[in-house]
């Protein structure tokens, strides 16, 4: 049993069709891009998976689980979660306070009006290994909304590993940065892939970060996989080349 | 007993009719706009008492014609040099600023006219009666409804088939595509709100022939107009007329049954619509959030 | 424009010296209020509508949700208590705490229904539900006193079992009795506010898309601000009615709930205090510009355009922008 499995997924608005019959089966620990032409429907895609669309047609399962028509913060509570094209934080509040939220709402004190010094001292423990491993460490006392764009996805990731995900879906990471920022968003998914050994499903346009990064990637084109493979297999297709790469070059 | 319930419905619709003329300026400025003017029962008295005054001079028919005009002058002028400044902020703002011209609005018109109700003369042959047997229904009533039917048929073909109502449907669901369009947004919102200000300066004309005039008159139409917008359904200009056509025969209904709950009846209406149709009767989806 | 996008200050609260100088301030107004030309009754009327402001504003400052139906809440505390004083027992606690219930039982009823609601249409429904209350106050005259509002209760003494308090006869003693209520009310909100719970309030005014994939399910917690908020109304609305003996139709009118946006907004509605500072004002303002002239709504009206063109985030937040500058 995979532990993402998409089953002949459809989503209709409409008369408009985005997506048609697209499955996909993703193995623990395995790092997947989705990439496609715009309109391709990868954006779709993604709102299925994190549950902001229900699909018209076909499943989807997290670890054994159908979770097609479950809510999005419940597919969070099993341990999904997501970061945006747009960079979706709190924008007034400083870093810290960011991740801090994430880790009380994950730690299930999303209710509490109070608690005690031990469990506190844990969450605070957690919230340093965050920003720890987002390397925003020296940042943390900063209003999110006055920091780079860069570090500003780097805080949206963290937002989404004080979740304690078992899968990381991440929008187009690298959307809107320059090669420098790029550059460091790149290494930060690498080190949650290799060392703290996510499993992650994103979408990405910059090329150099998909070959960079994929264990497998997975083309859409007008809402249907066109292939799937290695990145090695994806640069010699020759439909992906007709279909997307030829168009983009 | 059945002639009861028929003047009542009939006073309904009537009634109704001031509701749909001021919910759809209402929800033409909240769809293009995103502002809820709370000043728009000031405006709607405005209308009344500048008809009032001019009354004197040109008569009522005449007043009619103009007075709206002369409460979407003020409107724009309104617009120009307030409201248009809070336009892509905080919808607090404008709520506010609106709520604080509601209030401003009523004192000035209690200051020029007096708090006291002003009868509004309306010509004779209109304060007939329609018929012996339909003593009770004045032919004024009709009158109000035939010109009701009239603008509001008029403000259909307008949004549907002229330039300006095409573009102002277009804004309603997607602003920043026509302002890309190169379509001047200013512009069409000001146009718009002042199509907005003229419906409830007419509708204030109208009222204050059949009624009186009264500085607070407005507030009798402001949550009437708000709940028949959420019945009805926002961002549909047509649930907005069924929203205001149902909520005015609902509370002629009730007057005959049950008369101390003809003001409860529409927010019985609306809690039922928000309970069982979240977006209204007509509303889009996605609209309401 | 650029206004919008700056930075809102810090808060004040987070300053102890500040949270003191207040506290001070307000156990001190009866003493130094009648130098400045005020009185007892005018400050306890302070306290009343600052802590409607800032109950309000744990909805709409803290939580980013525009409700303009609260004087509804506000209302029903108010004739919640005076019924209570009136016909079934002379007590002043039992009053207040029954009226407060009134106002949260119906906010839990009605925010149930609204939750899903957001923005300009939440601004709409919560006013037209809001409605609903003024005309029954106005319309069931056998039991509210209609147009006339609700006499005929006085508030009690309150026993404490050791000593009891004459709040009925000392109005500095009344003074500090609100000054108590008010004190545990805000305690409680602050204590809210700086909990897992009211930082996840924080997040959703924030940004609502984020804290939904943070695996918050935001109409609830909406739900229960809003009871919070309805409860701390209510309870405001109960001391007005023990202050006047008496629970005023027009207090519930809609045009009263822009009032207490107004207050929150005017003081500074990012800081926890500000809506008190709002409210001050604003009922000072009250007490003397309607001594003085018969416009005072135009004046009101005036004040809240000011508001809105030149001091959009309160006076707490344009002198701290001000100073930064």
């Amino acid at each position: 049993m995979s532990f993402l499995r998409v089953d002949s997924v459809a989503k209709t608005f409409g008369s408009l069709i985005a997506l048609r019959d697209v499955s996909l089966a993703v193995e623990p620990g395995e790092l997947r891009a989705i990439i496609g032409p715009n309109g391709a429907g990868k954006t779709t895609f993604f709102n299925l998976l994190s549950g902001f669309f229900v699909p018209s047609a076909g499943t989807i399962a997290f670890d054994g689980r159908d979770v097609t028509r479950l809510p999005a913060h419940r597919r969070v509570s099993l341990g999904m979660a997501r970061t945006f094209q747009v960079t979706e934080v709190f924008p007034e509040l400083t870093v810290r306070e960011n991740v801090l939220i994430a880790v009380e709402v994950a730690a299930g004190h999303r209710l509490s009006p109070w608690l005690g010094r031990s469990v506190r001292a844990t969450l605070r423990g957690r919230v340093d290994e965050v920003l720890a491993l987002a390397g925003l460490g020296h940042k943390a006392g900063r209003p999110v909304g006055e920091l780079a764009h860069g570090d500003q996805r780097a805080a949206e990731i963290a937002m989404a590993l004080a979740l304690r995900p078992r899968l990381l879906l991440l929008d187009e990471p690298t959307a809107g940065m320059g090669d420098q920022e790029t550059y460091e968003i790149t290494r930060l998914i690498r080190r949650l892939h290799q060392d703290a050994k996510l499993t992650i499903v994103l979408i990405e346009h910059d090329m150099r970060v998909v070959f960079h990064l994929a264990d497998r990637i997975t083309v859409l084109d007008q809402g249907r996989v066109l292939a799937e493979g290695t990145p090695t297999e994806i640069a010699a297709n020759e439909a992906v080349q007709a279909a997307y790469l030829g168009k983009a070059a | 007993m059945s002639s009861l319930v028929i003047l009542n419905v009939a006073n309904g619709v009537v009634t109704g009719a001031f509701f749909v003329l001021m919910a759809l300026g209402l929800s033409l400025i909240l769809n293009l706009s995103g502002i809820i003017n709370f000043a728009h029962g000031g405006f709607l008295a405005l209308g009344g008492y500048i008809a009032f005054a001019l009354s004197k001079y040109v008569g009522f028919l005449g007043a009619l014609l103009l007075a709206p005009f002369l409460a979407a002058i003020l409107g724009l002028a309104i617009e120009w040099t307030l409201i248009r400044r809070l336009y892509g902020r905080d919808p607090l703002y404008s709520l506010l600023l609106t709520f604080g011209l509601a209030f401003i609005f009523q004192d000035g018109t209690r200051y020029l006219w007096g708090a006291q109700g002003l009868p509004m003369a309306i010509p004779a042959f209109l304060a007939q009666p329609i018929s012996d047997s339909l003593f009770f229904v004045t032919r004024y009533r009709l009158f109000n409804l035939a010109i009701v039917a009239l603008i509001v048929a008029l403000l259909f073909v307008l949004l549907r088939h002229t330039r300006f109502g095409i573009r102002i449907r277009a804004g309603t669901l997607d602003l920043e595509t026509v302002a890309a369009l190169g379509v001047n947004v200013r512009l069409l919102r000001s146009f718009n709100f002042g199509v907005g200000i003229l419906l409830a300066g007419l509708g204030g004309v109208l009222a204050a022939g059949q009624f009186r005039l009264d500085p607070t008159m407005g507030d009798d139409y402001l949550m009437p107009s708000f709940i028949a917008i959420i019945v009805g359904g926002v961002g549909s200009l047509g649930g907005t007329v069924l929203g205001g056509l149902l909520i005015g025969i609902a509370t002629g209904v009730t007057t005959v049954y049950l008369p101390s709950a003809s003001e409860a009846v529409m927010y019985v209406m609306m809690a039922v619509v928000l309970l069982i149709r979240p977006r209204g009767l007509f509303g889009e989806e996605g609209m309401m959030s | 424009m650029s206004a919008v996008s700056l930075p809102w200050p810090k808060q004040l609260s987070h300053r102890p010296l500040w949270v003191a100088v207040i506290w001070l301030a307000l156990l001190a107004a009866p003493y130094w209020m009648p130098l400045a030309g005020g009185y007892t009754a005018l400050g306890t009327r302070v306290l009343v509508f600052g802590l409607a402001a800032m109950s309000l504003n744990f909805l709409l400052g803290f939580t980013g949700v525009l409700s303009f139906g609260h004087a509804a809440y506000f209302g029903l505390g108010a004739y919640g208590t005076g019924l209570v004083l009136k016909f079934l027992a002379p007590s002043t606690p039992l009053a207040l705490v029954l009226g407060m219930l009134l106002g949260g039982v119906a906010g839990a009823l009605l925010g149930a229904l609204i939750v899903r609601r957001r923005g300009v249409y939440f601004a709409m429904v919560t006013i037209a539900f809001g409605q609903v209350f003024y005309y029954i106050a106005f319309r069931w005259h056998s039991v509210t006193g209609g147009d006339d509002g609700l006499r005929g209760f006085h508030r009690q003494p309150v026993d404490l079992g050791f000593a009891t308090i004459d709040i009925v006869n000392n109005t500095i003693a009344f003074y500090y009795f609100v000054l108590g209520c008010f004190a545990v009310a805000v305690g409680v909100m602050a204590f809210l506010l700086r909990s897992p719970f009211g930082r996840t309030l924080l997040a959703i005014r924030e940004n609502e898309r984020r804290a939904r994939y943070l695996g918050i399910p935001i109409e609830q917690h909406i739900w229960l601000a809003f009871v919070v908020s309805c409860l701390f109304m209510a309870l405001a609305g109960g001391l007005d009615a023990l202050l006047n003996n008496f629970a005023d139709p027009h207090e519930i009118h809609y045009s009263r709930s822009g009032d207490l946006v107004i207050m929150a907004v005017m003081g500074g509605m990012r800081s926890f205090w500000g809506p008190l500072l709002g409210a001050a004002i604003f009922v000072v303002l009250e007490d003397y510009v309607s001594s003085l002239t018969q416009n005072w709504m135009s004046f009101i009206g005036l004040l809240f355009v000011v508001v809105v063109l030149l001091f959009p985030r309160g006076f707490l937040g344009f002198l701290q922008q001000e100073r930064k500058v």
